[in-house]
Order: C-alpha cells, then sequence, then structure tokens
C-alpha cells in the first residue's frame, strides 16, 4: 500500500499532463531565449526601428506568461496528485485501524498512530508534489534546450554533452554520501532537543536538588558542541554544492570562450547565435542542479512510506461474527471452553485453557494478581478479541454466529478509565443507547448514576463540555458516567472492571449501590479489586499466570485453597 | 511583531556571524550580477569585433567574478547556519533561564498536554529565523542598492524601472502573499486540530465505541476530518505555488520591461546598443534573488506563531518574590502551619481552606484523604513550591517568606509523586543529590530500597522509560536517602510496589529519618499506627486529627476508610 512507484503508477494521467507541461515550459523558455537574443539582434546590431520589434515583446510577452503558466500547473498537477495519494493513504489506515479487535489499540502507542496518520502521511507529500514533477522538468526541459542549441551552434553542444554527465556524477559520487551524513546528523539533532526537553522536564528535581545552575553550563556547552559537529557535516555538503556550483560555471565558461572566439577571432558566429547560446547554457544547467534538491526531498518521503507501511504490515486476527441475531429475553446463560488466547508479537504472555460457565443472572467475580490476564479474560467474553482455540457459547450456540450488533447491544463494559468524548455530559449518556431516548429517560439513568449531584453543581448543568478540550472529570465520576450509560442501555450482560484504588466515601457507596442495582437484571461479569464484591459473587474465578487455579464462591475458596486465603488474609492485615 | 523581536534581542548577541552572513551574501550576489551583466556587454562588445586583448581582459575578469561568488556563496551558507546554531543555543539557554526561574510552581501549566515539548519544537522552528526571514532581505535590499547605483551612471529611466520592480518584488507582492497565508495557516491549523481530535477521540475510545457500535460512524467522521484537513493542505501547497509563480513573473516582467524600454532608447538614441544585453542580464540576475521573498512570509507566520508562544511563558504574571535569607537547620526543625487558605489561579473553588497544622521537631505525620482534598497542596505550600499568598508557614517559629526557595529546598528531602529521571545512567540520576557521593555509598543505599538488582552503570532512559514505577519510587527514594537533609516530604513514594517492598523501603526511610522531621501523604492507610500523628483531609480542610489509636476508637472519617480499605483488594 506504501510503496510510493506504485502508488505513483496508479497516476498515468497525472503523469502525461505532467510530461506535456514540461514539454510546454521547454519550449517557453527556448522562445523566451530566442525572442531575447532577436529584439536585441535587431535593435543593436540591425539598428532597426522600435515599431519593428512591437510584434517580438508581444511574443515575447506571451513566452514568458506561458513559461510561468506551465511552471503553476506542473507544480499544481503534483500536488493535486499528492493529495490523492494522501486522501487514499489516510482513508486505507482509518480502514485498517477500525478493523483491528481492540487488542491492538490499547497495546500500541496511540500517540505513534495518531502522529501516523496526520504527520507520517503528510511527509509522504513532497514525493508527488515536488519529486515526480521536478523529474519531468530536469528530464524534458534539458533535451529539448540541447537539441535547439545543436541545431544552432554544434560546437556549444558538443560542450555541453562532454561536461554535462559531470554534473550528476559529482551528485552521486560525493552527493549521496555526504547526504547520509547530514541526514545522521539531523537525526541527531532530533535526539539533541529530546535531550533538552529532558533537562526541562526534569527541572522540578534538579531545582529541588539544587542542580539547575550546573545543567545551564551544561545545555550551552552540548548546544555549542552539537553546533560545531554540525557544522563540520554542513561544511562538506556546502563544499559539494560549491563545487557542483563550480563544473557549471566552468561549462558555462567554456561555452562562452567558444563563442567569443568564433566571434572575434574566427569571425564566423554571429551575434544571434552566439547570445542564444549564452542564454541557453545556464538553464541547462540549472534545470539538472534543481533534480539534486528534488532527490532530497523524495528521500525523506520515502522513510515516511516505510515507516507508514508499519501500520499496515501488522495484520492480526480480527473477532469473528455472524448473521444471527441476539436476543435475549432473559441474560444469557455464557461458556468458555478451552479457550487460548495469546497476543501478537508478545510469546509470554496467554491465556490458556480457560473453561468457565456463567448461569443467566449469575455474578462473577475475577480476581488474580497484576498481570493475570483479568481484563484479557474480560475482553474475550466481551468479545473484543477472538480466541485464538476453543469456543465461547452463548445460550448454548457459538457466540461468532451472532451478529456483532446484536450482541453489543445486549452489553454493558464499564471500565477503570471509560473514555469519554467531546461533548456534553448529557451527549455522553446517551452514547449508552442506540434508541432515541427522551430527556426524563437520560436524566434518570443520570440521577440513578449520581451524576446528578455533579452536573447540578456546574453551570451548564447536563450541557457541560467533559472530553477532549472541556472539563476534566476524575475516574470515579467518568465511571459514573458509564454506569448512566448501562442504565440507559439496560443491557443483559454486564462487565465491569472494578477501580484498584479506594475512592473517597461517597463515590464508593454509589458505586456499590447502582452496580447492584444494574446487577439485578443482568449476569455481572466484575474484574473484582473489593472483598465485598467478592463475597457477594455467586462464583469467583481466581486466575494465575493466565490460567484459572480455581473456581467457587469465597466460603468453598477459602476452604479449599491455601494461596487465595493467604492472598485474603495478606489483605486483612497490615503492610509496614 | 513585537514578540519576534523580543526573541530577536535574545538571539542576536552573536554579531560576528550575521555580518559575515550579510556581507559574503552581498559578494555574491552582487558578483552574479557583475558576471552576467559583464559577459551580456562581452558579446555585445565582440560583436563590435574589439581588439583581442579586451576580450581577454573580459574572459579573465568574468571568470574571476564567477570564482568570488561561488567562494561567497559557500562562506554566506557556513556563517549564516554557524550563526543560527550560535543563536539556537542562546535561545535554548535563555528558555531555561525563564523556565528554571519559575520551577517547580510553572509546571502545574505544563502537566496539561505538551506544552513542554511545544516549546522546544518552537526553539526549533525560530532555526528558520535568521536563515529564511533576518538576513535575505538585508542582502537583497544591499544588493539592489549597489546595482541601482551602477545602473544610474547609464538610464535614469531603466534604474526607475529596477527600483519600482524591487519594491515590488521585495515587499509588496510577499505583504500580499503574507496576508493571505495568514487566514490559509489559521484554517490549516484548525482543520489540523480536528483531525487530531478525531483520531484520539478514535483510538482512545476504540473500546467504548465498539461496544457501542460507534465505530463506522466514528471512521466516517475521522475520514471526513482527514478529508478537510488535506483539502486545506492542498490549498495551502496550492497558495505557495502561486506565491512562487507570481515572483517569478514578475522578475521576468521587470526584465521584459528593461528590455522594451531600453530597445526604445537605443532607437532614440539615449543609450549605447551594446550596454542593452547587459541591462537584460542585470535584471534577470538580480530579480532571480527575490525568489526568496515568495516564501517568506510562510517562516515568518510560522516564526511569528513560535514567537508569540514562547514569549507567552516569559511574560507570565510576576511569580511572588521570595526571601533571600538562607535557613540553616542544625537538626530537625519544628514547622507550623497557620490558617493557610490556597486557590489556583484557573480555578473557583478552593483548593484548602483555613489549614492550620504544626509538625514537631522530629515528629512523623503522615496526611490522608481521598484524591483532590488537597494534601499534595498543602505539601507543596509547605516546600514553598507555590507562594502562600493566605495564612503563614512556619521553620523554627521563623516566617518561612524570609527564606529563599532554594535554601528550605536544601535542608529537605523530598519524593515528589513524578519524579523525573534523566538519561544516563543509574549513577548519574543518583549523583544528583550531593556532591561526592562514593560508588560504595550508592550501592549500599541502592540494597537498602531493594534496587541491588540494578548496577551504578545501568542505562537509564528518558523520564526513565525503562524503569517499573515501583522502581522509579525506589530510586527516587534513594535519592532522597543519599541528600540526608533534616526534613522530609514524602508525597505518596510507595503507591507503586507490592506489600514486601513497601516495608523495607519504608524500614530505610524510617531508620534514616529517626531524628528528622518528616511529613508522608499516603494512600494506604496500613502500618499508619507507628506515626506520631495522623492528619485526616477531605475537600481542603482538615477533617481529623490524631493518633491512629485515637482516630480509630473515634469511629469518624478515619475509620470509614479504613473500612473501604480493608474491603479493598489490592492484587499484588
Amino acid at each position: 500500500m506504501a510503496d510510493l512507484k506504485a502508488l505513483a503508477k496508479k497516476e498515468q494521467k497525472k503523469m502525461v499532463f505532467l510530461a506535456l507541461y514540461a514539454v510546454l515550459s521547454g519550449v517557453a523558455i527556448v522562445s523566451q531565449a530566442y525572442l531575447l537574443v532577436a529584439i536585441i539582434d535587431r535593435i543593436f546590431i540591425q539598428g532597426t526601428a522600435f515599431s519593428e520589434i512591437v510584434n517580438l515583446l508581444i511574443g515575447l510577452f506571451a513566452a514568458i506568461f506561458a513559461r510561468t503558466i506551465f511552471q503553476y500547473q506542473s507544480g499544481k498537477t503534483g500536488l493535486k496528485m499528492a493529495a490523492k495519494v494522501k486522501r487514499e493513504l489516510r482513508d486505507a489506515i482509518v480502514r485498517q485501524y477500525s478493523l483491528n479487535p481492540v487488542q491492538r489499540t490499547i497495546q500500541g502507542q496511540t500517540g505513534q498512530k495518531i502522529s501516523a496518520l496526520v504527520d507520517v502521511v503528510d511527509e509522504v507529500d513532497s514525493y508527488f508534489s515536488r519529486y515526480i514533477p521536478q523529474v519531468f522538468q530536469s528530464l524534458i526541459i534539458p533535451i529539448i534546450i540541447l537539441l535547439v542549441i545543436f541545431s544552432e551552434h554544434v560546437a556549444t553542444g558538443i560542450i555541453i554533452i562532454i561536461t554535462a554527465p559531470f554534473i550528476p556524477i559529482f551528485m552521486i559520487v560525493i552527493g549521496f554520501k555526504t547526504k547520509d551524513k547530514t541526514e545522521e546528523q539531523l537525526e541527531e539533532m532530533s535526539r539533541f532537543s529530546g535531550a533538552f526537553l529532558d533537562t526541562l522536564q526534569g527541572l522540578t528535581t534538579l531545582k529541588l536538588y539544587g542542580q539547575s545552575a550546573r545543567q545551564k553550563e551544561a545545555i550551552r556547552t552540548s548546544s555549542i558542541g552539537f553546533r560545531n559537529a554540525t557544522m563540520e557535516v554542513l561544511k562538506i555538503a556546502f563544499q559539494n554544492s560549491l563545487v557542483l556550483e563550480f563544473v557549471s560555471m566552468l561549462s558555462i565558461g567554456l561555452v562562452a570562450l567558444e563563442v567569443a572566439l568564433r566571434m572575434i577571432v574566427f569571425q564566423d558566429l554571429s551575434f544571434y547565435t552566439g547570445f542564444l547560446m549564452l542564454m541557453l547554457a545556464p538553464e541547462f544547467y540549472t534545470k539538472l542542479k534543481d533534480l539534486g534538491s528534488a532527490f532530497h526531498s523524495a528521500k525523506e518521503s520515502m522513510a515516511a512510506a516505510k515507516k507508514l507501511e508499519g501500520e499496515f504490515a501488522n495484520s492480526v486476527q480480527p473477532v469473528t461474527w455472524g448473521q444471527e441475531k441476539f436476543i435475549s429475553e432473559k441474560p444469557p446463560a455464557i461458556e468458555l471452553k478451552n479457550v487460548h488466547f495469546r497476543y501478537p508479537g508478545n510469546e509470554e504472555f496467554a491465556l490458556s485453557n480457560i473453561n468457565m460457565k456463567i448461569r443467566p443472572l449469575e455474578k462473577v467475580a475475577i480476581v488474580g494478581a497484576t498481570g493475570s490476564g483479568k481484563t484479557t479474560l474480560l475482553h474475550l467474553i466481551a468479545g473484543l478479541v477472538p480466541p485464538l482455540k476453543g469456543e465461547v457459547a452463548v445460550n448454548g450456540k457459538l457466540r461468532s454466529k451472532y451478529s456483532e450488533s446484536s450482541w453489543f447491544n445486549q452489553l454493558s463494559y464499564i471500565s477503570q478509565e471509560p473514555y469519554l468524548f467531546a461533548g456534553t455530559i448529557y451527549d455522553n449518556i446517551t452514547l449508552g443507547s442506540n434508541q432515541t431516548v427522551t430527556k426524563e429517560e437520560v436524566i434518570e439513568a443520570a440521577e440513578k448514576a449520581g451524576i446528578s449531584a455533579l452536573a447540578g453543581s456546574l453551570p451548564n448543568g447536563y450541557d457541560t463540555f467533559i472530553g477532549e478540550g472541556g472539563r476534566g472529570l476524575s475516574g470515579g465520576e467518568k465511571q459514573r458516567i458509564a454506569i448512566a450509560r448501562a442504565f440507559l442501555k439496560q443491557p443483559s450482560i454486564i462487565l465491569f472492571d472494578e477501580p484498584t484504588t479506594g475512592l473517597d466515601l461517597q463515590t464508593e457507596r454509589f458505586l456499590q449501590s447502582s452496580i447492584e442495582e444494574l446487577a439485578a437484571r443482568s449476569t455481572l461479569i466484575t474484574v473484582a479489586h473489593r472483598l465485598h464484591t467478592i463475597q457477594q459473587a455467586d462464583q469467583i474465578i481466581f486466575l494465575d499466570n493466565g490460567k484459572i487455579i480455581a473456581s467457587g464462591t469465597h466460603e468453598e475458596l477459602m476452604d479449599i485453597n491455601t494461596s487465595y486465603r493467604r492472598m485474603v488474609t495478606v489483605q486483612q492485615g497490615g503492610a509496614i | 511583531m513585537k514578540d519576534l523581536f523580543a526573541i530577536m534581542k535574545v538571539m542576536f548577541v552573536e554579531k560576528k556571524d550575521i555580518a559575515l552572513s550579510v556581507l559574503c551574501g552581498f559578494i555574491a550576489g552582487i558578483t552574479a550580477i557583475g558576471l552576467f551583466s559583464l559577459s551580456g556587454y562581452l558579446i555585445s562588445k565582440s560583436a563590435l569585433q574589439p581588439p583581442l586583448y579586451t576580450l581577454m581582459i573580459l574572459v579573465a575578469s568574468v571568470k574571476l567574478l564567477g570564482i568570488i561568488s561561488a567562494l561567497s556563496r559557500y562562506g554566506e551558507r557556513y556563517f549564516s547556519h554557524r550563526g543560527t546554531f550560535t543563536m539556537l543555543s542562546q535561545l535554548r539557554v535563555h528558555i531555561y533561564e525563564k523556565i528554571e526561574a519559575r520551577t517547580p510552581a510553572i509546571f502545574r501549566q505544563f502537566q496539561s498536554g505538551d506544552l513542554l515539548a511545544r516549546i522546544v519544537g518552537d526553539v526549533e522552528t525560530m532555526q528558520h529565523f535568521f536563515l529564511r526571514v533576518c538576513y535575505p532581505p538585508v542582502v537583497l535590499m544591499l544588493v539592489f542598492i549597489s546595482t541601482i547605483f551602477f545602473t544610474s551612471f547609464f538610464s535614469f529611466w531603466l534604474t526607475m524601472i529596477i527600483l519600482a520592480g524591487f519594491l515590488f518584488a521585495a515587499f509588496l507582492i510577499p505583504a500580499y502573499i503574507g496576508w493571505k497565508q495568514r487566514k490559509i495557516d489559521y484554517s490549516v491549523r484548525k482543520s489540523r486540530g480536528d483531525i487530531s481530535t478525531q483520531a484520539s477521540e478514535f483510538l482512545y475510545g476504540f473500546r467504548d465505541l465498539k461496544i457501542y457500535q460507534r465505530i463506522e460512524e466514528k471512521a466516517g467522521q475521522l475520514q471526513e476530518a482527514a478529508k478537510k484537513y488535506e483539502a486545506e493542505r492542498e490549498r495551502e501547497g496550492i497558495h505557495k505555488q502561486f506565491a512562487e509563480s507570481i515572483n517569478i513573473f514578475f522578475s521576468l516582467l521587470i526584465s521584459f520591461a528593461v528590455l522594451a524600454v531600453g530597445a526604445y532608447f537605443v532607437t532614440t538614441n539615449q543609450l549605447d546598443g551594446v550596454f542593452l544585453a547587459m541591462f537584460v542580464l542585470i535584471a534577470l540576475t538580480a530579480f532571480e534573488n527575490t525568489r526568496g521573498m515568495a516564501v517568506l512570509p510562510s517562516f515568518l507566520e510560522d516564526n511569528r506563531q513560535a514567537a508569540i508562544r514562547l514569549n507567552s511563558i516569559f511574560t507570565e504574571e510576576k511569580a511572588r518574590e521570595w526571601g533571600n535569607a538562607r535557613l540553616q537547620l542544625e537538626k530537625s526543625p519544628f514547622i507550623r502551619i497557620e490558617d493557610v487558605s490556597f486557590r489556583f489561579p484557573e480555578e473557583t473553588r478552593k483548593t484548602l481552606s483555613n489549614v492550620s497544622l504544626a509538625l514537631p521537631p522530629g515528629s512523623k505525620t503522615a496526611i490522608v484523604g481521598p484524591s483532590g482534598s488537597g494534601k499534595s497542596t498543602l505539601m507543596q505550600l509547605m516546600l514553598q513550591i507555590f507562594p502562600v499568598y493566605k495564612g503563614k508557614v512556619y521553620f523554627n517559629e521563623e516566617d518561612a517568606i524570609y527564606y529563599s526557595q532554594e535554601s528550605i529546598w536544601e535542608n529537605a528531602n523530598v519524593v515528589l509523586q513524578e519524579n523525573h529521571f534523566f538519561y544516563g545512567t543509574i549513577r548519574d540520576n543518583l549523583a544528583i543529590a550531593k556532591d561526592g557521593l562514593t560508588d560504595a555509598r550508592m550501592e549500599e543505599i541502592l540494597a537498602k530500597v531493594k534496587l541491588n538488582h540494578f548496577q551504578l552503570q545501568d542505562r537509564v532512559l528518558e523520564k526513565g522509560a525503562n524503569l517499573s514505577g515501583g522502581e522509579k519510587q525506589r530510586l527516587a527514594i534513594a535519592r532522597a536517602l543519599l541528600k540526608k537533609a533534616p526534613m522530609w516530604f514524602l508525597d505518596e513514594p510507595t503507591s507503586s510496589m507490592d506489600a514486601l517492598t513497601e516495608e523495607a523501603v519504608y524500614r530505610a526511610i524510617f531508620e534514616a529519618a529517626k531524628e528528622d522531621t518528616l511529613l508522608l501523604i499516603t494512600h494506604r492507610l496500613t502500618g499508619l499506627e507507628k506515626m506520631d500523628q495522623i492528619i485526616v483531609m477531605e475537600a481542603g480542610k482538615i477533617v481529623e486529627t490524631g493518633t491512629y489509636t485515637e482516630l480509630m476508637e473515634k469511629k469518624g472519617y478515619f475509620y470509614d476508610m479504613k473500612q473501604i480499605e480493608r474491603s479493598v483488594f489490592y492484587h499484588g
């Protein structure tokens, strides 16, 4: 997907236009030179009247105008091509992201993904907007100029043919090597500004330890040290362009010398032809040199494309769904048979051989140490990640037979950090329901979840903006929003990730009572961090290292399982 | 604009490179014009069949000019880049000083978002300021003044045409382009903000979106935002292309005008025909230099934005003047707070209201309470991290207002909730505690906080990214233990540790702090039996004070919290 050459091939129509604009530009450049020389020749050598050159002047104006227009069109075509490619790339990336099961978005660094979508795609731009148009210009226009030169004065043509290859040769021999070095240095630069950021972020620590003055000197010296290192590299780069400059100058100088000698000594060359050669030769070399800088930006684009490849390559198995509608008059029975799961690229962690049965309306508590796989098990039950092996059955039928929407319609997931979308409190609660709901229903749900007091304390009430760019809510408040969503939805299955830390007294009480109220009509599966929750559970699943090591009620487990017993009693005792 | 001038003052300290860049740029520009005008003259002269030696002189001088031009172009590039890097280093140090002066209070501002990262980015943006915005117009002006001076010897009107063209190409057209650019920039930034917001909502909210079956809808919105952003980018690109084309067209047009008028003057004998080609080539070459002016507005706008943001950190409301007396503590101090109230400027609610407490010398005090109750703010006020406007803090019954912040911190072992670790080694990160620490001493302390699985030379990544939460906390505590000051301020120092490690670490702290005054904020209520006093806070107020047994017997707020904690299950 991110192969730039392949992407460019799809834009053949635009390529044809680019070639056409290059040819037309070449013709305009040549015409401009012809007309300009002709005018000066008439006036200076032939001494004609001004009125006789008016037509030529009009022609020259037209050539100048045409030259600009075609250059502009060429650039614009490149930009359009770049915009189209980038649009398609972004579409494909978003599609790729949305097809993924939950695991990847949770695993992968979200910041990096956003920057891939926005900035890295932008970096692809210059390949299409600058490099490709420049390639056409640098290939076609010099050929046109050369043809004209040959037709007018063969000697100049020969000088150019002999000297011109030196420009690409020098570019290749010295240019590329230093370009790599320059790129290295640029990377070094981003590392360096990273270190500066590191120091700034640590200023509090430095100041509390009285080290900030010393650090200032360190910044100054390392800044200057970095400058000197960079200058060493840049010096080579500048020397290279100096060499290129000398090559083209020398060549133009040769052309001029030959022309002058022929005009003065041999007197077999007219002013007209000689001047034309002098006008055209620089244009030829400039176009060749332009390719070098365009190539540099193309390389940056290629590096960006490579980064994007990673976004496409990492394909994971999606969750499979069927067609059947999942209707549940009463909460369903859920069964996991021999389920295995492993995150792709993470060999260490796995859920293995999970067998469990959840009866309708049961309260299930999943317990276990950090990293034992509690949340992953919740994701498996929810259908947010696919089982690698084994099956998840609902009401005796494979969950994968049901349609995705009918399943999720019956499910609420209250995570520890529910995501709030940019919008009002009201909007965030109504997200819970797919049906249209009345304002009364929303407010009732909010009241049951204990949000009414929060809303009441805000000047705009339920219309207060929260989420990105809005008012920040605490973890407990976010969970209450998620609970309000669940009240509105009235699902038959509730998945709940209990807070790991103690909240303030009031929030604790609210959380407990509203979850209990929700559980009256639904199957409740909790990743439990409260002794109360565990004691109330009909079934406890005790996870260790991705395996169920025991299950049963609290009393049963206290009797039969020593590690469970130890876990509970350690909790009761003191730590220090 | 005044923001840019303020930054300029900081940046343009080193003048040598600036002068050299301008000088080299000027020589490069003027010799290039000389080179082309001379070859125009040369070819015209050749047509008149002059003696051979004039030709030799001319050819030699053309070559010489070419070499000088190329060399000074090299010099211009070299000096302008070196100058730029020197300026960036000036700017970095300056920014560091500014932020340092307001640290740690200013960090409240930096908490939200990556403001700091943006500042660093803005500093990088300023590298274009000198390179693309400042000196090119100066060079251009000098080159044109010299050109006009030269041409004025030949023809008044042609000089006027060049002058008018210069004013247009260097000022009027870029100004118009810049004016349009600003509007476009605004919409690009806005649509960029939209796509970032949509993307982060889509990715962070993925699980909820999936369950609420809004993935398709949200993906559609994201794609829509991406399309809008791309449309804006495309508009921006086309505008830049247009600006460039206008500039090229105009510079060609001036040469055209010079040719037309010059040709007319030749026919009316106001100008010698031998100079016609020279004039045309002067115009063509001179106006090639104005092409850089087409991109100037967009760099200027970028720099202006960056300068505004950088200045906003300089001109933030003036920090309180801190006292300059030195707090010197021979032994552990008596710390007292009297009727302190505090409100953060951006908040309507008070964070603390009328808080008074006393920490006797050598006492151990714990503050507990739900998050948001003002515990950390209280500690930070005692440390004078934020200025106390209402109420008083006393060290040994002396008002803290007279002491310098630095001298208070010198006497305190502080572990905050967020502790910073620098890119480097474990040794580097411990060494900032105090001068003259031996390796043996560091290793001893590492063992005490159960970090003996680390070697002193082990690598620590930026922000301690390769350390776990508990390891970072232990490293921070190790740093405090090495410092050995007589006051301790610990803000949830062990929240990410398991119970066993926590116990060992506390043992090390309390052993080291036996004689010292210690204040500990904790979210866990276990092991508080040993504390001399426990302060319970809620909503910015102290609701209970007492020893563990007193509070438990009282069956008040602390007792209720304890009950909840008993029921909360921490899975080590």
